[in-house]
């Protein structure tokens, strides 16, 4: 795999990475907006607590359920991780272009930069 | 407010702060942090997320092009990734200890240096010389294109320059912007590597740094949603149209009058975050 190819595939999965996420971003926006009510931005004080971030299967059964007050939040917070994975995804497709390409060392480089997001994530 | 009127307002700030951003280079979290602290009065911590997913999402856009292009290093990038994502978690777990009138004085103070290095004279020190040998064993070394073809460039220090990147990758994650400065500056002063490259290569490498900062972020719940989504949908829409006026905009007086409005802002952060102690 020639280094063109990859650097191709990786512009690809950033931008339609970036699109797919604004759009659920978007669309969970306009809803929240439309059904607004006239509320103020009363919970712009800092809580400290992860907010309308779980698991995902339960976000997005949040997202989906009419009763749950915060649910359309839910959905903006599913584009919010789509693009928080944006970075770690390209970073794993190098590796695997790199592996590929047979090139050892960036393979590696790649997988311990792809190690330390993981890791940021779970500490 | 109302909400819906402070979301509008958000995105469009973010729109101008992306579009600013596109055309000078300089940008995304170094704005947007100052902008929701003072004129929309959010927490710090709700700003630098918000500013910090904002990186996320230029990086993804705007890199993608210059990867397209060839001008993009992904070695170089991604081996100083190895330093910035290492200190991107040094300094987002430092970020939760610290106190946000702290973050606030430090984050100005980091700010006027981004304005000291923006303003010193660009000498293109990329030379002829041989590279470093190291660079030439981590294959560092590569071509970009350009008007007779693909010319190929060294790359010098380095050991120094990942040093430095662990540093700009603290900054990163301390106070939830790109350190784009830094890392450009790393890579043009430190190691010698052409302008375009440097430029490319760090929009790259934003990304990524910022990424490693998301876990902790998340978890000590920096990010709010609705804060987030108009902000990175503004700075999203504000980057495209910027990259579109690039031809037409008068950059120089741009230049200008951000770098005067960013010290403004400066020192209002340092000042903030002193008066809060009182």
């Amino acid at each position: 795999m020639k280094d063109e190819q990859i650097q191709n595939s990786l512009a690809h999965v950033m931008l339609s990475g970036v699109l797919v996420a604004a759009a659920i971003m978007a669309a969970g926006l306009i809803w929240f907006l439309a059904t607004h009510d006239g509320m103020a931005p009363g919970d712009h004080v800092f809580s400290g607590e992860p907010k309308y971030f779980e698991n995902p299967i339960s976000m997005v059964q949040r997202a989906v359920d009419p009763k749950d007050i915060g649910h359309r939040r839910s959905l903006i917070m599913i584009g919010v991780v789509l693009l928080l994975i944006n970075p770690p995804v390209r970073v794993a497709f190098a590796a695997f272009g790199f592996a590929a390409q047979g090139d050892r060392l960036y393979t590696a480089i790649s997988l311990i930069v792809l190690a330390v997001l993981i890791f940021s994530f779970f500490w | 407010m109302d909400e819906l009127v402070f979301d509008i307002l958000v995105a469009v700030c973010s729109l101008l702060a992306g579009v600013i951003g596109a055309l000078i280079g300089l940008g995304g979290g170094v704005i947007i942090t100052p902008l929701l602290v003072l004129a929309f009065g959010v927490d710090i911590r709700y700003a630098m997320g918000a500013a910090l997913c904002s990186v996320i999402a230029t990086s993804s856009g705007a890199a993608a092009a210059y990867l397209r292009d060839g001008i993009s290093n992904m070695r170089i990038g991604l081996f100083l990734c190895v330093a910035t994502t290492i200190g991107a978690v040094c300094g987002a777990l430092l970020a939760v200890v610290l106190d946000p009138a702290v973050l606030s004085i430090i984050f100005g103070v980091a700010l006027l240096a981004t304005v000291l290095l923006s303003l010193r004279k660009k000498k293109d020190l990329a030379g002829p010389d041989a590279s470093d040998p190291l660079a030439v064993k981590l294959r560092l070394p590569g071509t970009m294109p350009a008007a007779n073809g693909p010319t190929p460039y060294t790359v010098y220090h380095v050991v120094p320059g990942f040093c430095v990147m662990w540093v700009a990758g603290l900054l990163s994650g301390l106070l939830g912007i790109g350190s784009g400065a830094f890392k450009v500056v790393a890579m043009d002063q430190i190691m010698r590597i052409p302008f375009k490259v440097t430029t490319a290569t760090s929009n790259f490498m934003i990304g990524v740094t910022a990424a490693a900062s998301v876990g902790v972020y998340l978890k000590r719940g920096y990010l709010d949603p609705s804060l987030v989504a108009p902000v990175a949908l503004g700075v999203l829409a504000g980057a495209f149209l910027g990259a579109k006026l690039l031809a037409v905009a008068p950059v120089k007086l741009l230049r200008v009058i951000f770098l005067t409005a960013v010290s403004v802002i400066a020192v209002q952060m340092i000042a903030r975050g002193l008066h809060i102690n009182f």
